[in-house]
This record gives structure tokens, C-alpha cells and sequence, in this order.
């Protein structure tokens, strides 16, 4: 019995390494690669002849503004969640806790748009911010995505959860229901807040539909586009391209790697519930 | 009574009028329903509604971006024009390859690692993270290592020439790119399937095993009666959220394309999605992409509505 379970053992270590081995080589070989000449590419290169000239490049030539790219993904992203962490949860909780008139209608349309894809609407959205002249402008690339239908259901089923007591005794206190919404309910939310603003966060931050199809001037590319267009001008040149891809990585793995717990429960819990 | 009194008498119960009007609109459900949800029905309408109905009136018309005021009505010529086009029938074709290649292999995959790190385990935080970062991580970067390890004459190319493959740049070959793209999604999708079986696995009854336990079953017979039964929702949650991301695959595709046409090599990577947006955005044949993104949504809708039928039918 003791043999067998440590051969059971042994043989899930056997297939976790397998598979891990599998999954973790790209990143392996996107790290080591960035430290590399061109010529020691996929050779073995001693410590002794690594080098940060890969990383250097991105920040002092013209042609590929690795911090202006970065500072207009973070202002793209900041923008988005802040629409988001205002816009959802207020039609969330009306969902919730308010009963009004039109209330199914708006239900429905939360429910439907869910579940359309956004390519379905790509044309038409291009050729407005076109017309309004919003391509290459932050404008563009933030308005039309300050909520997500998705996130407003997912709001609604958080404050489904909160006691109606709640409003009741802050209403007696002399609070409104807006009052009681914002005062009360809405700090209760935070670990539901938290949840969206981090799926809400690496969404907007590694799209690449979007962005690419609303700008043209690299002025104002994000770094996922960016680190595109510099694939493909510098193909050959595969030491300077992982280091761009190491770059444009980091900020997201930083954030995961603070927010791993919640990341991964709200990605379940979206997944088993939404 | 003076004048001055009835007039401060008049402003007071205006003021408490004005009061009383603002805590009804602060606390009435109606008022408050309609003010929470109006930025999101302004956003809506502007953002969805409105293109989600041009989507539509745009496919009946011959419009070009460089001339949107000279749209012209042509009836169903868009839709017969991309039903004639042989183009389209391969890009269906392919978008149906990479689902029905990737579905089950992600989902196979992905059951496999939720299993293993949900044993007692050391060390099993850390292969859940590893096996979880390519979800997070942009798709662009992801395709730009495989783009660089699938070149010809790299270790990776040659490892999978011991098993028949040809020693070729995966991307660029019109035999391989296809696989290319499964082979991304794979790694990407693995990830969020591992997590979502996991938080099912954690909900599997533990007397069940040992019930299972008590009569003899071997680890094999608990995993096929007790545990595959009682995930069957997950999978089924799983596959069709899978093959709806595989239908809208587009950020590895256009990474592969470089310059080129999307859809590189030579069409081989061509799917539903890439075909709308070669013709709506990058020709500007806002018509005729238009038409093609119906259909799209037509084929996403026409999948759903038999997924459902088929767990409604299996219970």
C-alpha cells in the first residue's frame, strides 16, 4: 500500500514537472534572451557575456518610445477602471436593491449585451470615433469602455447578498438611498470592487483589437501594439524583442503577483457564477 | 402679519419644498433606479445600441469609409457576394479547425493540472502559477516567443521533428501556421480551464470518495463515477466558453501576419474574424465587412443555441 502511494506520487511529481517544465520555458527563454547578443541566440551564453543593451535601446531611441507607450497604456487602463468602479456598481445595485419601473428592461439589455461579442460591434464603433475625430486620442480609446456588462452582472449578484437591513437602518439614520448607496453599500463592496478592477485591469491592459484599430500614430500606441510594430520592423533581431516583451510583461506579472489571491478567485468565481 | 414675515414664512417652505423634492429623488426607487442606471444607458445606447443596429443597416449598403454619405441600399448583394466567395467558406472552415483541435485539448489539459495540484502536493502553489500566467499575459507577447521558438533550426522545431514534423518556421508554413495558432490558444486557455475545475474539484463531497473507498473502487473507477459526473457542468461551462474564444481568436493571427495580408501565409490562417476585419477595417468596405461580421455573430448564435439544447437535452 505504501509503495503504491508513493509510486502514485511520484508520478503526479513526474507529469507536474512535464507540464510545468512545458509552461514555464517560454518565459525561461524570453528572460534568458534578453540578455543576450544576437549571435548566442539559442546557444548556451555565460553570465559573463549577458547584457542590458537589449533593455537600453528601448529607452533611448526615438523610433520605439517605450515610456510613452507604457505612460498611455496607464492612463488608457487607469481611465477604463475608474469608469468601470463607478458605472457598474450604481447600475448593479439599482438592479439589486431598487425596484422601479423598467427595471427588467434594463436587466435584459445588461444580459444581452453580455452576451454579444465585441467584434460584432467593431466597424460601426471605428467609424464613429472616426467621424468624431477621436482616433489616436485618449478619448477614443476610453469612452466608449467606461462599463462592461459583464461586471454590472457581477456587481448585481454581489449586492443581491447584502442585507436590505443595511439601507434600512442608514435610511433611518437619515440617509437617502443615494446616501446609503454610497456611504454604506459601496465600501461593503470592496472585495467585489477589487475583483473587477483587477479582471478590469489586465482586460484593458493587454488588449491589442482595440487599440490597434483606434490609433495609427505610434505616438500613441499602448505597449501591446508597440511591442507588435517592433516585432515586426526588427524581426530578425530576436535578443531586442525579448527584452520588449519582457517589458511590456512586467507591470501585469507585478500585479498578479500582488493580487494572485483575489485574481484567481475572482477569475472562479466569474467563472462559476457569471 | 407683515409682508416680511409671510415672505421669510414663503421661503421656508420653499426651502422645505426644495428639500422634500431632493430627498424624493435621493430616495425614491424610481428616481434613484433611472439616476444609478443612466451613465450606463447613455454609454449604452451611444457605444452598443447604435452600433449594434448599423452593424446591421451598413450590411445592406454598398458604404465605403471614404464615402459614408454616398451609401446606397443594394439589398442582400453583400450577403450573396460573401455566400459566392470561396475565401469565406475556408475561413469558416478554419475558425471550426482551431476550435475543434484546441476545445478538447485545453479542456483535457487543463482537467489534468486542476487534478494534480489539487493533491497534497509540496511545491503545488508554484505549478499553479506557472500553469496560470500565460492567461494573464498579453497574447501579443505570447505569439512573439512562439514566433521565435517555431523558427526553423531552433531546439523547439527540431524536438518536434523526432515525431514526424517538419524542421520549418511553423508560422509561415501554410501546413503548420494553423496548428501554430491552436498550439497559442492552448497554452493561453490551459490556465483558466485549471482554475475553474479547481474550485469545482474543491466542491466534489469527500464521503463520496470514501464511499467509493469502502467498496473496493480503484482511484481510476472514484475518478470516472464520482468525480467526471460531478464536473459534467463545469465542462460543459468550460467548452462552450472556449469555443466561443476560439471563434473570436484574432491577436495571434494578426501577430503571425506581420506586414502581410491577415490571415498570413497565403490565407492559411484566415478566420471569420480576421475575414471581417480585412474587409470592414483594413479595405474600409464598411458594407461588405458589416455583412461578414452578421454572419459571424449568426455562427457564434447558431453554436450557442445547440450547446443548449444539448444540456438541456442531457439534463
Amino acid at each position: 500500500m505504501k509503495t503504491r502511494k508513493a509510486i502514485a506520487q511520484f508520478g503526479n511529481y513526474t507529469l507536474l514537472i512535464i507540464l510545468g517544465a512545458l509552461f514555464a520555458l517560454p518565459f525561461i527563454y524570453t528572460l534568458y534572451t534578453s540578455l543576450i547578443t544576437m549571435q548566442d541566440v539559442n546557444k548556451l551564453a555565460g553570465v559573463s557575456n549577458w547584457t542590458f543593451d537589449n533593455y537600453k535601446m528601448f529607452f533611448t531611441n526615438d523610433a520605439y518610445n517605450v515610456p510613452k507607450w507604457l505612460m498611455n497604456t496607464v492612463i488608457m487602463t487607469a481611465v477604463v477602471i475608474l469608469g468601470n468602479l463607478i458605472i457598474n456598481p450604481m447600475v448593479g445595485f439599482a438592479l439589486a436593491k431598487l425596484d422601479f419601473k423598467g427595471k427588467k428592461l434594463i436587466y435584459w439589455i445588461v444580459v444581452g449585451t453580455m452576451m454579444v461579442p465585441y467584434h460584432m460591434i467593431l466597424i460601426p464603433v471605428y467609424v464613429n470615433v472616426a467621424e468624431l475625430g477621436w482616433l489616436n486620442s485618449f478619448t477614443g480609446l476610453t469612452v466608449p469602455f467606461l462599463y462592461q456588462a459583464l461586471y454590472i452582472f457581477m456587481m448585481r449578484q454581489f449586492f443581491i447578498s447584502i442585507p436590505t437591513e443595511f439601507i434600512e437602518a442608514a435610511r433611518l439614520d437619515g440617509l437617502t438611498k443615494v446616501g446609503a448607496f454610497w456611504r454604506i453599500v459601496y465600501p461593503l463592496a470592496r472585495s467585489s470592487l477589487i475583483t473587477m478592477s483587477i479582471l478590469a485591469f489586465s482586460g484593458t491592459w493587454n488588449s491589442y483589437l482595440i487599440p490597434v484599430t483606434l490609433t495609427s500614430d505610434p505616438s500613441m500606441y499602448v505597449l501591446v501594439v508597440g511591442l507588435n510594430s517592433v516585432k515586426d520592423m526588427f524581426f530578425e533581431n530576436t535578443p531586442l524583442i525579448m527584452a520588449g516583451v519582457v517589458l511590456a510583461t512586467l507591470p501585469i506579472l507585478i500585479f498578479f503577483f500582488i493580487f494572485q489571491r483575489q485574481y484567481i478567485e475572482g477569475v472562479s468565481s466569474a467563472g462559476v457564477k457569471g | 402679519m407683515s409682508n416680511g414675515t409671510k415672505a421669510a414664512a414663503e421661503l421656508r417652505r420653499d426651502n422645505k419644498g426644495g428639500q422634500s423634492l431632493f430627498r424624493k429623488m435621493f430616495d425614491s426607487d424610481m428616481s434613484v433606479g433611472w439616476l444609478f442606471s443612466l451613465p450606463f444607458l447613455i454609454l449604452w445606447a451611444w457605444w452598443f445600441f447604435y452600433p449594434f443596429l448599423q452593424s446591421f443597416i451598413r450590411s445592406f449598403q454598398d458604404a465605403n469609409f471614404a464615402a459614408l454619405d454616398e451609401a446606397k441600399f443594394i439589398g442582400f448583394q453583400n450577403y450573396v457576394r460573401i455566400l459566392q466567395d470561396p475565401e469565406f467558406y475556408r475561413a469558416v472552415l478554419h475558425s471550426l479547425e482551431i476550435v475543434l483541435i484546441a476545445v478538447p485539448v485545453q479542456t483535457l489539459i487543463g482537467l489534468l493540472m486542476a487534478i494534480l495540484v489539487n493533491q497534497k502536493i509540496k511545491g503545488k502553489g508554484i505549478f499553479r502559477t506557472v500553469f496560470f500566467i500565460p492567461y494573464i499575459t498579453s497574447q501579443i507577447a505570447i505569439t512573439t516567443v512562439f514566433m521565435m521558438l517555431f523558427k526553423q533550426g531552433t531546439f523547439v522545431t527540431e524536438f518536434f521533428g523526432l515525431f514526424g514534423f517538419g524542421n520549418v518556421t511553423w508560422f509561415a508554413d501554410t501546413n503548420y501556421a494553423l496548428m501554430f495558432v491552436a498550439i497559442l490558444f492552448i497554452f493561453q486557455q490551459c490556465g483558466f480551464t485549471m482554475i475553474v475545475y479547481l474550485s469545482g474539484l474543491q466542491e466534489v463531497p469527500k464521503d463520496l470518495y470514501e464511499a467509493g473507498q469502502i467498496d473496493g473502487a480503484s482511484k481510476w473507477a472514484q475518478f470516472r463515477y464520482i468525480t467526471v459526473p460531478f464536473l459534467k457542468p463545469i465542462t460543459f461551462f468550460i467548452v462552450s466558453v472556449a469555443t466561443i474564444l476560439g471563434f473570436q481568436i484574432f491577436d495571434q493571427i494578426a501577430a503571425i501576419s506581420r506586414y502581410g495580408a491577415l490571415g498570413s501565409p497565403a490565407g492559411a490562417t484566415n478566420t471569420v474574424v480576421t475575414y471581417f476585419y480585412q474587409h470592414g477595417i483594413r479595405y474600409m468596405n464598411i458594407g461588405y465587412g458589416s455583412a461578414a461580421v452578421v454572419l459571424f455573430f449568426l455562427i457564434i448564435m447558431i453554436i450557442t443555441y445547440l450547446q443548449k439544447k444539448l444540456l438541456d437535452e442531457k439534463g
